[in-house]
């Protein structure tokens, strides 16, 4: 038996060899992440990275407030140096633009720069259905129907060309994207270009709005009935709609801490990204007053 | 010669069907013996092989046993002990003779390029609102580590046969100093000869006499100026043994209507009538990527001095993130009027040549710098 055992234990370990070796494949010539940081704060380099002074701690929203900053979880694209770098530009580019604080279901305006527009600027008024991407490539969608046609446009937020993104009313929905107002009842979507600003006093909470929204009859662009969706009215589907999603539906994911973990930066990286965002917008705010 | 022609023979002898003479065995025995008279060709593997050069003194040390031996704290202290050492042969470099000659660029020069580590993608933005992509790369910690003249490069056995003789000395260039500790002693001493600490990387690039640097010299990502155009090469990200669809993009075989082991083949390979073969260079299943690729004439947008990082132009840079790519002045024939007007840092970079330090943050003019307001376009008539 105990030969059987030290066989057994030999095969593992050929295994883990061959594991390390079928990395080593993919990525030949590649250093790993802890390796670069090590020799970047080195003493034997020619000029080592100083140590960082400690960071503020931010407050808990700042994670919803400033989405943008949070970099893309997947590990293999991350890197210190590149997200220090970025989040720098974008810092430089808040001294010169105001980006406001705006959630999905916020309602906002946009002015940009164009040069095929009369007069070279276009003033977009719509309801946020999106936001995403990491960093400088981070944008958001606007959605407004336009004579009776259904518009969207998708700006990139550190854009130059954007000369101007006002809030005109700042609220929550109940849901992370908005993208099924494209098969909802226009009235949904319809926003007036001329929409009165209503004030949100600094330090209020914000609003969730509880709207359900009555989607139109079938075909559609997703199928709706199968994703968790809050906002949404009766879908007055058959039942055999309801019992495919229920045999497609997932409920074991909101368990998997692994599959969290993976796809979302975790709280002891953001907490750190943050407190170094907190002290710039507040060097930032500082420079403004004066 | 003497062997060829000696294994020549024998291997005639053997294939007439004759027994090689007892005489003849001890010849070609001896003349084996003398390695100056056979010519060895090496051969390692294939094409893409991990394995080093069997030329190169072996790089690492296994320190199993001597790591049962000493505590934690003795450890720390050997470190410490060796990075003073190392401090002090920095200061025995061969920097602190008088700094060699310096040449003038001509177009027929070719100075040494950098080792760099890419760090990933993000976008920037010209003046007139147009957006593209840059890679980051940092020039990390690197030094020439040594220079080796044409003529004495011509001999070296890694000198390739393509390449003209005379002409191109080798230039050393190492990247990431290590704990010497890790290393062989051959491997260490490479770059102690020099004052260095080892590198964990060295690499070759090809330089004419005129732009070779002293060793001992560090390489700065100032090594560019703004505006120039680079070649950039490294290994490819690997994908393994890939079937035709994925290493060629062939259409396969649709997926349903009655197909049976259908859906990713290649159908025909040979062709008809009289060719009766299978061409070379047919697009076959076979191992994907990790192959050394070159990209080339990227621009060069920005330089941060701080990090030593080059904004290079163009998202495609091969290699994940994290891979070494060697940095070199475009080979190209691209823009060649303008590099003579606006000659490059020869042989490189040293900041006694400048006044005033450089500035954190170097642009191109075309570059929208966050600082600026946003951008307007006005009418070409208002003008």
């Amino acid at each position: 038996m105990a030969a059987l055992g030290n066989r057994v234990a030999a095969l593992g370990r050929i295994r883990l060899l061959r594991s390390s070796v079928f990395i080593q494949c993919r990525y030949s010539n590649t250093l790993p992440e802890a390796t670069v940081e090590k020799h970047r704060k080195s003493k034997l380099a020619q000029d080592p990275e100083e140590s960082e002074t400690e960071s503020l701690v931010a407050p808990r929203d700042y994670k919803y407030v400033y989405p943008e900053f949070l970099p893309d979880p997947k590990p293999q694209y991350r890197d210190r140096i590149r997200e220090k770098l970025e989040h720098e530009d974008m810092f430089r580019r808040r001294t010169v633009l105001k980006i406001p604080e705006f959630y999905v279901g916020s309602i906002l305006a946009v002015l940009v720069s164009d040069p095929y527009a009369p007069g070279k600027k276009n003033r977009f008024v719509g309801i946020c259905i999106n936001r995403s991407g990491h960093g400088l490539r981070s944008q958001f969608t606007l959605r407004n129907v336009v004579d009776g046609q259904g518009m969207e446009i998708t700006y990139e937020l550190y854009n130059p060309t954007i000369q101007g993104i006002e809030v005109l009313k700042l609220e929550k929905r109940l849901d992370p994207h908005l993208f099924y107002l494209r098969d909802a009842l226009p009235e949904y979507s319809t926003i007036p270009f001329d929409f009165e600003p209503v004030p949100h006093p600094p330090g209020a909470t914000i609003p969730v709005n509880p709207v359900k929204v009555k989607l139109r009859p079938r075909p559609w662009h997703e199928r709706w009935e199968r994703q968790d969706l809050q906002g949404l009215q009766d879908l007055e589907l058959p039942e055999r709609f309801y019992e495919r999603a229920r045999e497609v539906a997932k409920p074991w994911e909101k368990y998997d801490l692994m599959k969290q973990y993976r796809e979302s930066i975790n709280d002891d990286d953001a907490a750190k990204i943050m407190g170094y965002v907190y002290k710039k917008i507040q060097e930032l705010e500082k420079t403004k007053e004066r | 010669m003497a062997a060829s022609m000696m294994s020549w023979r024998l291997s005639v002898s053997l294939r007439c069907g004759q027994s090689a003479s007892f005489q003849q065995l001890d010849i070609f025995a001896r003349v084996l013996a003398q390695p100056h008279l056979t010519q060895l060709h090496i051969t390692r593997g294939a094409r893409r092989t991990c394995k080093a050069a069997p030329w190169l003194s072996k790089r690492t040390v296994d320190h199993k046993l001597n790591e049962e031996v000493l505590t934690t704290e003795s450890k720390e202290f050997l470190k410490n002990v060796a990075i003073e050492r190392f401090k002090e042969r920095m200061a025995n470099s061969p920097l602190k003779d008088a700094p060699a000659e310096r040449h003038q660029w001509t177009p027929k020069s070719l100075r040494t390029g950098v080792l760099a580590i890419k760090l990933g993608v993000i976008p920037q933005w010209t003046k007139d609102g147009h957006r593209f992509t840059c890679t980051l790369l940092q020039v990390l910690d690197n030094h020439v580590v040594r220079y080796i003249p044409p003529e004495e490069f011509s001999k070296y056995p890694s000198f390739k046969k393509k390449w003209r003789k005379n002409i191109f000395g080798s230039l050393v260039v190492g990247a990431l100093s290590t704990d010497p500790f890790k290393f062989s002693k051959g491997y260490n001493n490479l770059c102690a000869k020099v004052g260095l600490p080892p590198k964990r990387k060295l690499t070759r690039f090809l330089v004419t006499p005129d732009a070779a640097v002293e060793p001992g010299t560090p390489l700065k990502a100032t090594h560019f100026k703004v505006g120039d155009y680079v070649d950039c090469q490294a290994k490819t990200i690997g994908h393994g043994f890939q079937g035709v669809v994925k290493r060629w993009g062939f259409k396969g075989g649709p997926a349903s209507h009655g197909t049976t082991k259908w859906h990713r083949r290649t159908g025909n390979i040979g062709g008809g009538r009289n060719k009766a073969a299978v061409w070379k260079g047919r697009k076959m299943p076979g191992h994907m990527g990790m192959e050394w690729r070159t990209l080339k004439a990227l621009k060069i947008w920005r330089i941060n001095t701080k990090y030593n990082v080059l904004y290079v132009m163009g998202q495609n840079v091969p290699g994940p993130v994290h891979c070494y790519v060697r940095v070199m002045d475009s080979r190209t024939l691209f823009r060649r009027k303008e590099r003579i007007q606006r000659p490059p840092h020869m042989p490189t970079f040293y900041p006694e040549d400048v006044d005033e330090p450089l500035p954190e943050e170097i642009f191109d003019e075309e570059m929208f710098k966050f600082t600026e307001p946003s951008i307007t376009f006005t009418d070409k008539k208002d003008k």
